[in-house]
């Protein structure tokens, strides 16, 4: 199942109840039409439970001139009808379908639907021009006779599928289904709804953000985002619609007002180390004091001397991952960061420019969504701060690096891990080998590791697609014997209709040629068998 | 032959509400900075407490109230459900209860006032199905009016079911064991219930009299927006 960042075409589709016709997915609007379907859930538009929908609307054609009769909804929702409750309705909407409740049950859960989807489109229809074509729970609940509780899950499910409130002019994005989950867990205000809907248009945001990024770039001025009120830096994304500047960390965490759309933001990328390159000699420092101050980048920066905490934050990071290594007392878990962060990001990158799915993608496929985590959040504001195509890029500097150096070191595990132990318990004078060795010692382990829980994860899959197979044989086979089966018990009806047949003939010889002859019936008889 | 089996009284139910869905009627009256939010709905006492603070941050983003409503709305259900869990509990008597029920209620501009019968006994009522078939016969077009029906039905049923329980816990203090559950359906519970004896007894018919007929008529009325006004602010001074 690949996972595409799918562009859905937006179906038009009349109101009423008894006629619903779904037009196939062309530009024109007035197509014949056809017969409605049940199209089943057809296997690329990521609508299972499992898999994720990363839908983005992109902007349709404009609407045709007879808007008021025409309802937009998103082409991930076409299995929508009257008359019948989709599997998917069944899944999200278990309590009406579960019969643990006397009155809840499938038809008052198509009543509610039924008369919220009425009232969206008598609304919609009364105001066409209207900016905000949506109705809110509220007045949903109001016209409902039933507890509010199962109404608003109802109508959350509709507007997540668009079937409600959708309007393809806007860019607004449907909730992503984590999203929803998500969303009872969250803390924040009711905007987290927005602010989901924004951190996950903000991972479309970042893939298309080769567009974006070729924006103008800042001059010197300080930017101080109107978020958090503090100085941006590496980025920052503005929006124009209402004179905001967020740096990244707020702009992931949707910390913006309500009303303001994720889409609206563009992102302006301020990068001072360009100003001023980094000498040779100013890298070297950098990884002593690396190497001795690790985490601490106060000592950092001063060591370094001439740069801020901030830009040798920056600028370490942007090095080639051969030089990324961190020896300190608590290496490990930086260490573990690392590999984490780089593991992330290596996905990622995966996921946007492959598209073939890596196995353990539940981490990655919403990079931005979990900011609980402390270490995704750290994940996701790096990769917003450092764009697509930097991270693309370190990422494959560090898989090719860390191959290079597993290649090497695997012939030998055991000599590195020694002389890892032996370069941890020395007070390591600042060396480039010594450096170099330690690092390879890191990579090693790291290496490993991961080559490790690659293979575990592979194998895993390729038992599970074996056990897959053997009860498809299975089935299989079983039926070749069904049918074989019936083949036989056919021939024998047909042997018994035959020889009833017979019977029947040689009756009725019998009774016309009784004054006949003997001979004349043997004759007969003989034939006929 | 005797009447059969009015006095019997059954071994007492644990508390719940009357009817097929065990739905709590929430009344929201809340004024802040002059601002009057009134609404009135039902809650399912299963969902979890987080649905609460969700629903009426969703109320409050849907009509535009100042935010702190919020917690306000929040607490009020809040409260309103601990009532209810608080009965949960305990034993309701259950005996023959046939209640009328009464309403009388204006939904925007549609007046209602209607008496009728309710089993109380009967778990499997729907005040909703009753709601929606009303609206249905008396072709009420304003999709308002059914929970309102329903929810004022609901909310009599509480209130009698809540007596139900004080009275049981009475007949129950008060030690007197058989007697006092006969005692307590002729004196409270049956301060409600109708004299069933006078009704269904042997020697009357089930076919109510004339002079009960505008008594247990639905009255429909269509008000026009000055009547509305017009009641709205007779309200108002009654209330103050």
């Amino acid at each position: 199942m690949a996972t595409t960042i799918s562009t859905t075409p937006v179906i038009l589709q009349p109101p009423g109840p008894s006629t619903t016709e779904i037009e196939p997915d062309s530009e024109t609007p007035s197509n014949p039409k056809q017969p409605q379907t049940q199209t089943p859930i057809k296997p690329d538009t990521p609508a299972t439970a499992t898999a994720v929908a990363i839908a983005t609307p992109r902007p349709p054609d404009p609407p045709p001139s007879s808007d008021a009769d025409i309802i937009h909804i998103p082409s991930y929702s076409r299995w929508f009808s009257w008359d019948n409750i989709h599997e998917c309705e069944v899944r999200f909407l278990p309590e009406f379908f579960n019969s643990r409740s006397p009155s809840k049950n499938p038809k008052v859960y198509m009543h509610y639907r039924n008369s919220i989807v009425k009232q969206f489109r008598e609304h919609q229809r009364q105001q066409p021009q209207a900016p905000s074509r949506k109705i809110t729970f509220t007045d949903a609940r109001k016209t409902l006779v039933g507890d509010v509780g199962s109404v608003r899950r109802v109508f959350d499910f509709l507007e997540a599928w668009g079937l409600i409130n959708y309007s393809p002019s806007a860019q607004n994005k449907p909730l992503k289904w984590e999203d929803k989950d998500a969303k009872s867990s969250s803390s924040s205000s009711s905007q987290g709804a927005e602010a989901k809907a924004a951190a996950a248009a903000a991972a479309a945001a970042a893939a298309a953000a080769a567009d974006s990024s070729a924006g103008p770039s800042k001059e010197n001025s300080k930017v101080v985002c109107s978020g958090c009120k503090l100085v941006c830096s590496i980025a920052c994304f503005a929006c124009d619609k209402y004179d905001l500047t967020l740096c990244a960390r707020c702009y992931v965490r949707g910390n913006y007002r309500v009303g303001v759309n994720s889409s609206d933001f563009r992102r302006v990328e301020i990068s001072e180390d360009m100003k001023t390159d980094w000498t040779e000699k100013e890298n070297l420092h950098l990884m002593e004091a690396i190497l001795h101050y690790g985490d601490d980048w106060r000592r950092v920066a001063q060591h370094v001397g001439g740069r801020s905490e901030k830009e040798c934050v920056a600028h370490f990071l942007k090095l080639p991952f051969g030089e990324e290594y961190l020896k300190h007392a608590d290496s490990g878990e930086v260490d573990v960061k690392c590999n984490q962060m780089k593991d992330h990001v290596d996905a990622e990158c995966r996921l946007e420019s492959s598209g073939a799915p890596f196995p353990s993608k539940r981490l990655c496929l919403t990079p931005l969504a979990d900011a609980s985590n402390p270490i995704m959040a750290q994940a996701a504001f790096l990769s917003a701060l450092a764009g697509v195509d930097v991270a693309e890029a370190a990422a494959r500097a560090a898989v090719t690096s860390l191959s290079q150096v597993g290649l090497g070191a695997n012939k030998e595990p055991q000599g590195s891990l020694a002389k890892i132990t032996k370069l941890q318990e020395a007070d390591v004078t600042p060396n480039g080998d010594t450096t170099g060795n330690a690092s390879e010692g890191a990579f090693v382990e790291a290496n490993s590791e991961l080559q490790r829980e690659e293979l575990d994860v592979e194998r895993g899959i390729s038992r599970i697609a074996e056990v897959q197979m053997k009860e498809i044989q299975d089935k299989l086979v079983h039926f070749e014997n069904l049918d074989m089966q019936m083949e036989k018990e056919w021939k024998q009806l047909e042997q018994m209709k035959n020889m009833l047949f017979v019977d029947q003939l040689t009756l009725l010889f019998h009774r016309r040629s009784a004054p006949k002859t003997d001979e004349r019936m043997e004759q007969k008889s003989v034939r006929i068998d | 032959m005797k009447a059969p089996a009015l006095s019997f009284s059954k071994a007492p139910v644990k508390f719940r509400m009357p009817t097929s869905a065990n739905l709590v009627p929430i009344r929201l009256d809340i004024e802040i900075d002059g601002q009057r939010f009134k609404d009135a709905f039902t809650w399912n006492p299963s969902d979890p407490d987080s649905e609460v603070v969700l629903f009426a941050k969703r109320t409050v983003k849907d009509l535009k109230l100042p935010p702190a409503f919020v917690t306000q709305i929040a607490s009020s259900i809040q409260t309103q459900l601990a009532e209810f869990r608080s009965y949960e509990g305990q034993d309701m008597y259950s005996g023959e209860k046939i209640v009328p029920i009464k309403l009388d209620l204006r939904v925007n501009h549609t007046l209602i006032k209607d008496q009728f019968l309710w089993d109380m006994n009967n778990f499997e009522s729907d005040p909703e199905e009753f709601a929606r078939t009303f609206c249905k016969d008396l072709g009420i077009e304003d999709p308002e009016v059914g929970p309102a029906i329903a929810f004022a039905i609901r909310e009599q049923l509480y209130e009698i079911a809540t007596q139900s329980v004080a009275s049981a816990r009475e007949s129950r203090i008060s030690k007197k064991g058989r007697r006092g559950t006969e005692h307590a359906t002729s004196s409270k519970s049956s301060g409600s219930a109708l004299d069933l004896v006078k009704l269904f007894g042997y020697r009357s018919s089930v076919v109510r009299k004339r002079k009960d007929w505008d008594v247990y008529e639905p009255i429909v009325d269509h008000l026009s927006n000055e009547e509305v006004d017009a009641l709205e602010a007779r309200e108002d001074r009654n209330i103050r």
